[in-house]
């Protein structure tokens, strides 16, 4: 393997990497502040990228395509949220991971009977020109999509560190009992959660788009997320991005190492042996536990 | 003759904090020992220790000279120790009957490819195994209930229940934590009464984390007592009742002379 | 242990049903075949999740494992369908244990995630090696015969009554007996099953080797009903259908399971007309019955066979849930 190619592979794992991480990042959000893992997160990018075929669809000009996609995006969270999460968040796991799960699905039959499982397509913000540097080929989408993951990503740890909604929410993922004595309204935080969760999901449909098309089955993202998640701990922002970044790596460098055979079993196996041997990941508190 | 229980110089750590710190005791086989001491003393802590139920920081317990540390918590179950909860700890669907026959099950074993098909050999050993059930429900007053789910029976019964569970299971050693909690005087004197009954034909030893005083003093052979994780006393109970260093540990004279 | 009165219903019951059947037409067969067999997956779902409280999403993997083996054992080395379908079971026990090792040490979202990723790993095994499963396109299975001569469909019905008559009345066996308390007993309180002697992994992971056996079963039974196996049916949907039938059916019963997959079963006919929105009224019902049925259908039956059951009345008592 030459260092041109390894480079080049890394790009690529970095660019699928990014989307990847952005899953991750919104799954792990939710999962922080009200301890609900979103299984139904991989529809949500599904639904991002259908409203921007819509909405691309209507010569609406890309700045403006990205905006609504982020809040509606966000408006679908809050109305999940609303109408069946809260109704049996204080149910056992076991509900809560089938029921989104469940969501998951509705939301893919809907766009399903809506769209058929043809597939359709959008081009990127920024052709399909590879951009050379340093003698090495980028694509220009692979790059848009890796710096609004980084932003993203930054975004939402200074919104967590600085702002006051972030505090709070941090303060309820710690015990939201002692956060609710302290005056936070913790519906409130949920809410909010979830909503930038989708948002951020969403998001992640809009940029991947361009690179795979636009169809029903993009949803399966879901699981690399999951891995990414897996990886980084599912309490850690910054592990999501870690996590994604390694899973788009590992998946790369393991197409062209490994075979295409065993190259899909890569990212399962390693979900399996990270789950019995470290489930908490890199940066995930050891002890973790739903109080 | 060697103890039923020896625990050396046993730690406990959760984090930084120390919750039992170097504690040692021995009890005889046959004997009935009174653990007490003000709450956070440490001593259902020394008992999840002993059970397995909390990983052990240091020292080790032997169980009739032969070492249980380190073991996983059924195995140690199955040398011989068993252990009442505070909070009962119910299989909560389950029915009374259910439940003790779960105890009996340590030592009454039946295949799983028979019991999937009913076979004689399963029939033999399930009625023989209800039958010792129903035997230990009777000596605790719980007959009437033993179809009765037990999420729907008052805390006093459970406590009986979680007793004749544990009994049932026929321990060599049997660690009792709080048993008489929420029962009124005469309840709690039926049940001490049937388990040291029990205790005495069976040849079990008891150690018993007990608040209520009077029951203590009554039953124990001899008391242990823990302050902050450690043992600050031992000796019969009318010594540990005067002794300066337990009364201090309460708070005020009170609390032992309230009981007398 | 049974009640004698329960076990001469259900004989009964099933002859009914084998007579009424010989008069039927050859779809009716089917779809009744197609709904005892989705008995038998239930029943061994409802054992791992309901009773010993572990979640499993990937129970339709041991179905598909059930289904390929006897196939492939028949198909190659032509082993009778009655030796394959319980060589293929055997073989979908083992993974059970396999996956049940490490993941019976795991709870919740943990649990949740590593029978995911065996989902995972077994559809893209059954993919990749395409020269053994048929891969994407699927596997014909070989007619079902007894010594040469084939199998009526009639029979065939016969057989998946009886295999699912066995079901019950093992499933039922089992949870009368110390298996099922135990099973019961590491989801209640796994602190009180250790401090009883029972240990929790080992239990759970029986629990998981168990269920399997029963979804290897309904497996290889589907395969010769059918005559085909499409992968397709054996992915993250269908292991959602499952989970289905136990919810709305009512889960730690056999008769959970067995009203669950029933009545579901009906469902595919009744919904034919508006087939293209059969998922999302599955989905539908399900998340219905999560939030306002959580017990499921069998609940209010089962309430009154408790009480029926019951010598005395109740101690008087505030509820303790």
């Amino acid at each position: 393997m030459t260092l041109t190619l390894a480079l080049q592979l890394a790009i690529a794992g970095i660019s699928v990497g990014s989307i990847y991480a952005l899953v991750a990042l919104a799954i792990v959000m939710p999962f922080k502040s009200s301890g609900v893992l979103n299984f139904g997160q991989g529809e949500i990018v599904t639904l991002g990228a259908y409203i921007a075929l819509i909405l691309t669809q209507l010569a609406l000009p890309y700045p403006v395509v990205i905006a609504s996609v982020l809040l509606l995006g966000a408006a679908g969270g809050v109305v999940i949220e609303r109408v069946l999460i809260r109704p049996i968040v204080k149910a056992p796991e076991f509900t809560l991971v089938i029921a989104t799960f469940a969501i998951g699905l509705l939301i893919k039959g809907v766009i399903s009977i809506r769209f058929g499982d043809s597939p359709n397509t959008i081009d990127g913000p920024f052709g399909t020109e590879p951009i050379m540097a340093a003698g090495l080929r980028f694509n220009p989408t692979s790059l848009w999509i890796f710096v609004c993951t980084a932003l993203v990503t930054i975004g939402v740890i200074l919104f967590l560190r600085s702002t006051r909604l972030g505090k709070a929410m941090r303060a309820v993922s710690v015990n939201p009992e002692a956060a609710r004595l302290m005056g936070i309204r913790v519906e409130t935080v949920y809410r909010w959660s979830w909503a930038i969760s989708t948002a951020i999901g969403a998001l992640a449909g809009l940029l991947v788009a361009p690179l795979i098309g636009i169809n029903p089955e993009i949803g399966q993202l879901i699981l690399r997320g999951l891995l990414a998640a897996v990886i980084g701990g599912f309490t850690s922002i910054p592990g999501a991005l870690v996590g994604g970044l390694a899973v788009g790596l590992i998946e790369t460098f393991s197409g062209v190492l490994i075979g295409s055979t065993f190259k899909n079993l890569v990212p399962f196996i390693l979900l399996m042996v990270l789950l019995v041997f470290r489930p908490q990941g890199l940066f995930g508190a050891a002890e973790i536990k739903r109080v | 003759m060697t103890d039923r229980l020896t625990v050396e110089r046993l730690s406990v750590r959760f984090g930084g904090l120390v919750a039992v710190r170097d504690v040692s005791l021995r009890v005889a086989p046959g004997e009935i020992r009174g653990l007490i001491g003000p709450n956070g003393a440490g001593k259902t802590t020394l008992i999840n220790a002993i059970t397995g139920t909390v990983p052990i920081a240091g020292g080790r317990v032997l169980l009739d000279g032969l070492s249980v540390s380190g073991l996983p918590a059924h195995a140690i179950s199955r040398r011989g120790i068993g252990r009442t909860f505070q909070h009962v700890e119910p299989f909560a669907e389950l029915s009374v009957l259910d439940n003790v026959l779960v105890g009996v099950g340590r030592h009454s074993h039946v295949p799983l490819a028979h019991a999937a098909f009913a076979t004689p050999l399963a029939h033999r050993r399930e009625d023989q195994a209800a039958r010792e059930a129903l035997a230990v429900l009777e000596r605790f007053d719980l007959l009437a209930y033993r179809h009765t789910v037990a999420a729907e029976l008052p805390f006093a019964v459970l406590k009986r229940m979680d007793l004749a569970r544990a009994l049932a299971a026929r321990p060599a050693l049997l660690l009792m934590d709080e048993p008489t909690s929420g029962m009124s005087e005469s309840e709690a004197d039926r049940a001490i009464a049937a388990a040291c009954a029990l205790a005495e034909s069976e040849k079990i030893t008891l150690l018993v984390i007990e608040h209520n005083m009077r029951v203590m003093m009554a039953l124990a052979h001899s008391v242990t007592v823990m302050q902050n994780g450690g043992v600050i006393a031992e000796g019969k109970p009318s010594e540990i009742q005067r002794n300066r260093t337990v009364i201090d540990a309460y708070l005020g004279d009170e609390a032992i002379d309230a009981v007398g | 242990m049974q009640s004698r009165y329960g076990t001469i219903v259900a004989l009964l019951a099933a002859l009914l049903l084998a007579a009424a059947a010989s008069t039927m037409g050859s779809y009716p067969i089917y779809l009744l075949s197609l709904a005892m067999i989705n008995v038998i997956a239930a029943i061994g779902l409802n054992l791992l999740t309901g009773n010993s409280g572990q979640i499993s999403l990937c129970h339709s993997s041991f179905i598909a494992i059930g289904a390929y083996g006897s196939t492939l054992l028949t198909a190659r080395y032509g082993v009778p369908f009655w030796a394959a379908i319980p060589f293929g079971a055997l073989l979908a026990a083992l993974m059970g244990a396999l996956l049940g090792a490490p993941a019976s040490r795991l709870r919740g979202i943990y649990l949740a995630l590593a029978t995911l990723g065996f989902l995972q790993i077994v559809q893209i095994a059954i993919e990749e090696f395409a020269n053994v499963t048929g891969g994407v396109r699927g596997l014909t299975v070989p007619k079902a015969a007894v010594g040469g001569v084939r199998m009526s469909e009639y029979a065939r019905f016969l057989i998946v009554l009886g295999c699912c008559m066995l079901a019950i009345w093992t499933a039922r066996n089992l949870l009368a007996s110390r298996v099922g308390r135990e099973l019961n007993a590491v989801r209640l309180s796994p602190h009180a099953a250790q401090a009883l002697g029972v240990s929790v992994h080992r239990v759970k992971l029986a629990a998981f080797a168990l269920s399997a056996a029963y979804a290897g079963v309904a497996g290889g039974l589907q395969a010769i009903v059918v005559g085909f196996i499409d992968p397709v049916e054996f992915g993250v949907s269908a292991a959602l259908r499952q989970i289905t039938f136990i919810v709305v059916g009512g889960m730690g019963s056999v008769s959970g399971s067995v009203i669950g997959a029933a009545v579901l079963s009906a469902m595919p006919e009744a919904l034919r007309p508006v087939k293209e929105y059969s998922d999302v009224i599955y989905t539908l019902m399900l998340l219905g019955f999560l939030i306002f049925v959580p017990h499921g259908l069998v609940t209010v039956w089962y309430v009154i066979a408790r009480r029926m059951r019951r010598h005395v009345p109740t101690a008087p008592a505030e509820a303790r849930r």
